[in-house]
């Protein structure tokens, strides 16, 4: 069995001979992270505002997962990547500015002006529906269009964009929840979706 | 169940976040009550919406995984990270 020191080939190049990292470094960082690439650019995406800056952290992430492969146990890949792409983009924003703190909720909320496109009166009516829903996207607060964007558009389960927040399932659900009726909302204010007494 | 609890679980089920059970419950309803239907077809047409703007770049994705598959065949000179590593600009 090809033991990897413990997963860092931490002084300089490891391997002279070209052959790369340990056998079993390298199968498990294509088994488990290698397939997951374009789930982490989506997630990447909706986390950082600029696509080079997505593209950098996903880059970000691989490095550290590559470091850290021999010490994962093989369960949950995708759950694994994700707290690492959490801790990367938590250092990320420390670098930048400092005094904002590991909570990822206060960073959003910090950042709440941003994208702040299409207030319903900017809603014209008789857009496309999916206009109207991008706008309403945009539109939400970043903590709820967050959520939106990890389950709806980057296909995350309720447990795993509650782990990459680092908040409870349940906070995942009424963020998504909310911000969907919120959407809705704009859908009737422009006419594309029907009133609804009930809810 | 009724309308208002079928409100209630409406999303966690068409996100497929429900136990089975509830989720047949929630089905049957729909089948029967024309509002909750419309309502249901709504949140689709959200999620079909917005799981249209999700497309990745694909030349990125293509980067990225040469850039993952360049680790195997020439892993970095490690440092751990920089998980640790003091910030450039420190007490900015």
């Amino acid at each position: 069995m090809l033991a990897t020191g413990r997963g860092f080939p931490s002084c300089g190049r490891r391997s002279d001979s070209g052959a790369g990292p340990g056998r079993r470094t390298g199968r498990a960082f294509a088994t488990h992270v290698l397939p997951e690439v374009e789930v982490l650019l989506r997630v990447a995406t909706t986390l950082t505002a600029q696509p080079a800056d997505a593209e950098d952290l996903v880059q970000e992430t691989l490095l550290r997962a590559y470091r850290s492969v021999d010490r994962f146990d093989g369960r949950h890949p995708r759950a694994w990547l994700l707290t690492i792409m959490r801790r990367a983009e938590i250092n990320r924003h420390r670098r930048r500015r400092p005094n904002l703190l590991d909570d990822p909720d206060a960073d959003l909320d910090r950042l709440s002006s941003t994208g702040s496109a299409g207030s319903a009166e900017e809603v014209v009516v008789g857009e496309a529906f999916d206009e109207v829903v991008d706008s309403a996207l945009s539109g939400l607060p970043d903590k709820h269009r967050q959520v939106v964007q990890l389950v709806d558009i980057d296909g995350l389960t309720y447990a795993e964009a509650a782990h990459l927040l680092d908040v409870p399932e349940g906070t995942v659900m009424s963020r998504l929840h909310r911000a969907r009726k919120r959407i809705r909302a704009r859908l009737v204010a422009a006419g594309l979706a029907p009133k609804r007494g009930v809810m | 169940m009724n309308c208002l609890q079928v409100a209630r679980l409406l999303q966690s089920y068409l996100d497929g976040e429900t136990d089975e059970v509830t989720a047949r419950r929630v089905a049957a309803h729909l089948e029967d009550c024309r509002r909750c239907g419309l309502e249901a077809s709504v949140y689709e047409e959200i999620r079909g919406a917005l799981s249209r703007r999700g497309t990745p770049d694909a030349e990125a994705v293509a980067r990225l995984r040469i850039f993952g598959e360049a680790l195997l065949s020439d892993p970095p000179a490690a440092d751990d990270g920089g998980d640790r590593g003091a910030s450039p600009s420190a007490g900015a």
